[in-house]
């Protein structure tokens, strides 16, 4: 059953009120006087050569404030690691989505018309689609002049492959050979969407030569680099605010408009304001979902073992690189998996297309990579006879082993996750056995904790009230608001009596924002750093006041005490209100970055992701039933069980798990984004199928809490993305289970499991 | 910074304009006297003219539901309903609900986890005040079909469920004890 907030402690989320009765503004609740509505003009086409682009009739249409384009803004290539692309086209457009021109006017329908307006002409160039095709000498290039980009780091780059990493631990080959049974696989995944609720929203003000932001980003930080970056301007004149956030799930992750909105409010000499359509909102951020492709052969003897696996993996990267250069060796470290492999040679690419951009989507790379690895375990321990549970069981990595990578893991639950998930389900089955048309699926999968910089201000004013100041971003996860519990317990005072100042650039110290699973393994460690400093200003107050040693002294309750003598203390506040008139108590930290393992294999084009800080384990276990008719499959039940270190909000852990699960879902049978000619036909919310209320199957979760050393705080390592990791995986094997083959497309839909069904009656 | 006003002035345009008719809205029992061109949806008149902005705008397309509000109690999607049409009749967003405390709704969405980033929140409780008006004590599959036009991304909606439970229980021992006393 789903465990019910009944069942668990109670979580006051500080932004909770103002999300249910809608006095939360969002960004597009915003607007300032004077304000214009900005729209963008898109390329619509995929890939071809600018010859014209006149805004004239557009710039003196009545209503319009200012039109701009790429000759209005520096000219210059951004992007971390291969700077390869500008604001607006220049020349070329390489994906529908590409921004021509901004429009500003007095409203939204002469913005629309004035983009209407502007005189495009594009001639065609050949459209780069398929990965395969796109590696070939003869292959047109999506960015001809790649060789001048001035990219960072020493990865291999070649034409349309835009990064490219392996991983060789052994003499796979050799290995492979003493094999028993060696099975060779390929899986195709489509590309999907983010999809959060809130279409994002930029407004721009200008006051003399600083810009204030508002905008829906996940990382406020990074958006204010890269307006800089682009815009020239210092990082003191740019100030980035986000209102509350409505979901981002990645696709809100990096630097989007931000500048294009600041650059159109300067021409116009008034604010701006864009808010995205649904079908913007698929068509032009450079975060979705990757499309994949996957070829993996695994040798294993009778007994079950894997002894050696080959594989190549090949990436759309759409027309440019935003934050995917390190996917390559993440998608090579997912499909190896948890899994002890001792002769391993893994490659993979960054395809260059004219596709709309990959980025980090909500664990990028993981959810495709695991459902293929995870499909073709299965067809493995079929193979050698064995039952799915049993195979993982002899093959997983358990504490003290050593990955296929050559990281040798600490104290580690993938072990207990998989018996616990397996257990659930097994419990399900004995109480209602299988229908006719049933069956279960297991996978497991795991996901990397990201140590990175953050800070964080704490203060205690006068009456015992505390202020956390945090670059953190609250993206809906809660993460952000259990910052107020992790001070409360370092502080001795309750959560309500903490306020959060979150998501402005202009006050906060720098942190990595919302992304990578990062809030509280990076801000929650800046927050207990900072949080720590007062406490031990407290207790030297408190001592000197009781006359006892600073470190007997608790805080809790509100009281300052005194170990073993109950009937001494002080009230904090009582200290706080001293403390104003002499050393203030203020706390200001930046936690020192955990320190990364080592790895063994040799890792050509290394971007960093083989060395996993407090790696997080999962196994996910489902009953599925499919029609045979109709090839339609529902997800009855989803058995979850996560190692992700010690849980420090469980009703918000369920919920990651829980969304993280039906986001799944969606993945696995509805969430694919059709293209054609390399544009997207399916970009709007009745084409693209997200999972409703009605859909959604009984979800068990289960903790395997493990107090984790040199990881978040208090022993807690990531958890927004691993959730999203392996549910479509379990779906696709129980699909196998019940029509005897493997659905090789992502996602698995009736029509495609319709055809496998019929493809093996043939 | 204020709520928007979305379309305050009107431009000249090429495109024909819709005529503009003088309309009284009742918003959450307050009457607004507006002009509106008779194009005008009424979540954009909501969050526009009339400074209520937590009814929210997520499809354009009746796909979302993000953008539901009550009309004389009967759950629409704002985004696809023209605002003359809504003249005379009791339109009911999400700053309605609350009175000098929390709706059970909303104080239940909160205390069982089924509030995240909030933005489907304010629709998905307008729907699911409309189903426990019409259905006082709904089952889970009742719950699920009378939510089913509002998307969630976040949660995986078995704490929307569960909250929705809660509160029909809780209005139905309200019913209860004061049929009894």
């Amino acid at each position: 059953m789903t465990v019910l907030s009944s069942d668990l402690p109670p979580f006051r989320r500080a932004d909770g009120p103002d999300k249910v009765t809608g006095s939360g503004r969002y960004t597009a609740d915003l607007s300032v006087t004077g304000m214009a509505y900005a729209k963008l003009c898109f390329a619509k086409v995929a890939h071809g050569r600018i010859r014209r682009l006149d805004v004239t009739a557009a710039r003196e249409l009545a209503g319009v404030f200012a039109v701009i384009t790429a000759d209005d803004v520096p000219d210059l290539l951004y992007s971390p690691v291969i700077p390869d692309r500008r604001l607006f086209a220049r020349d070329v457009v390489r994906f529908e989505g590409e921004v021509l021109a901004a429009v500003a006017a007095v409203d939204a329908e002469t913005a629309e018309r004035a983009v209407s307006l502007i005189d495009v002409e594009i001639e065609p160039l050949p459209v780069v689609n398929d990965l395969e095709a796109a590696l070939k000498e003869d292959s047109p290039l999506v960015h001809e002049d790649w060789e001048s980009y001035e990219a960072t780091g020493d990865t291999p780059r070649d034409r349309n492959v835009a990064t490219f990493s392996s991983i060789t631990k052994g003499d796979a080959a050799s290995a492979m050979d003493t094999a028993d049974v060696v099975v060779s696989s390929r899986y195709v995944a489509d590309g999907s969407h983010a999809v959060p609720i809130e279409p994002r929203s930029v407004l721009a003000q200008w006051e003399g030569d600083a810009v204030t932001i508002w905008t829906s980003s996940q990382v406020p930080f990074e958006a204010r680099a890269g307006v800089c970056e682009t815009l020239q301007l210092p990082t003191n004149r740019v100030r980035v605010i986000v209102p509350h956030l409505g979901g981002g799930f990645g696709g809100k992750c990096g630097f989007h408009f931000e500048a294009h909105v600041a650059a159109l409010a300067k021409a116009a000499k008034r604010p701006a304001k864009l808010v995205f359509s649904r079908e913007e909102e698929f068509l032009a951020p450079d975060r979705r979902r990757e499309s994949m492709i996957v070829e993996l052969t695994t040798g294993v003897t009778n007994d079950g073992e894997i002894v050696a696996r080959q594989g190549r993996v090949l990436i759309d990267n759409g027309a440019y690189v935003a934050d995917a250069a390190f996917f390559p060796q993440l998608a090579a470290m997912h499909v190896g998996g948890p899994y002890r492999i001792p002769a391993i040679e893994l490659e993979a690419s960054l395809v260059y297309t004219n596709h709309q951009p990959s980025g980090s989507v909500r664990a990028p790379t993981a959810p495709q990579a695991c459902w293929a690895v995870e499909s073709h375990t299965d067809e493995l321990a079929d193979a050698v006879g064995l039952d799915p549970v049993e195979f993982r069981r002899r093959n997983i990595v358990h504490t003290g082993d050593e990955g296929f990578a050559g990281q040798v893991y600490g104290e580690i639950g993938l072990d207990e996750c998989l018996e616990r998930a397996a257990a659930s389900l097994a419990a399900s089955v004995a109480e209602v056995p299988l229908g006719s048309h049933e069956a279960t699926g297991v996978a497991v999968s795991w996901w990397p904790s990201f140590g990175v910089p953050a800070g964080a201000n704490v203060k205690m004013q006068e009456d015992g009230s505390v202020q956390i100041i945090t670059g953190a971003q609250e993206c809906g996860t809660g993460a952000v608001m259990t910052l107020a519990d992790i001070a409360a317990d370092e502080l001795g005072v309750e959560p309500s009596d903490i306020r959060i100042v979150y998501q402005d650039t202009a006050v906060a110290p720098t942190g990595p924002g919302a992304t990578g699973s990062q809030t509280l393994l990076n801000h929650g460690r800046a927050v207990e750093a900072a949080s720590r400093q007062i406490a031990d200003q407290l207790r030297e107050l408190a001592a000197a006041e009781l006359e006892a040693a600073a470190g007997d002294i608790v805080l809790a309750d509100g009281q300052a005490g005194v170990a073993g003598s109950p009937g001494a203390s002080l009230a904090i506040a009582d200290l706080a209100a001293s403390a104003a008139q002499a050393d203030l108590l203020l706390g200001s930290a930046s936690a020192p970055v955990p320190e990364y393992p080592t790895v063994s294999a040799v890792c050509v084009g290394d971007q960093g992701m083989a060395a996993w800080l407090a790696p997080q384990f999962s196994c996910h276990a489902v009953r599925v039933a499919v029609d045979p008719d109709t090839g339609v499959s529902r997800v009855l039940e989803v058995h979850a069980a996560h190692d992700s270190g010690t849980i420090l909000n469980p009703i918000g852990a369920h919920g990651q798990v829980e969304g993280g699960i039906v986001m799944g879902i969606g993945q696995a049978l509805t969430e694919g984004t059709q293209l054609g000619e390399g544009l997207q036909r399916n970009a709007g919310l009745l084409e693209y199928k997200l999972q409703t209320i009605a859909d959604v199957p009984t979800i068990s979760t289960q903790f395997v809490e493990i107090d984790t050393p040199n990881a978040g705080p208090r022993g807690s390592k990531g958890l927004a993305e691993a959730p999203n990791v392996a549910t479509a995986a379990a779906i696709a094997n129980a699909i196998r289970g019940v029509i005897g083959s493997s659905v090789r497309t992502l996602p698995m839909t009736a029509e495609r499991v319709w055809s496998t069904i019929e493809e093996a009656r043939v | 910074m204020t709520s928007s006003s979305e379309h305050a002035t009107s431009p000249e345009k090429n495109a024909p304009a819709a005529s503009v008719n003088h309309v009284e809205l009742t918003v959450n029992g307050v009457s607004y006297p507006l002009h509106l061109g008779t194009d005008r949806n009424l979540s954009s008149v909501l969050r526009g003219e009339v400074g209520l902005t937590g009814t929210k705008e997520g499809c354009d397309d009746c796909e979302c539901g993000a953008c539901m509000v009550l009309l004389d109690g009967q759950p629409v999607n704002s985004c696809s309903y023209l605002a003359v049409q809504a003249a005379g009749r009791a339109i009911t967003t999400v700053e309605g609900l609350a009175g000098d405390d929390l709706h059970p709704l909303q104080r239940n969405i909160l205390a069982a986890g089924g509030v995240q980033c909030g933005f489907c929140t304010p629709g998905m409780l307008m729907s699911a005040e409309a189903l426990l008006e019409r259905t006082p004590l709904p089952s889970d599959e009742e719950i699920r079909i009378g939510l089913s036009g509002n998307l969630c991304r976040c949660t995986g909606y078995a704490r929307i469920i569960e909250a929705v439970r809660a509160t029909s229980v809780e209005l139905d021992g309200v019913r209860r004890s004061s049929v009894t006393e």
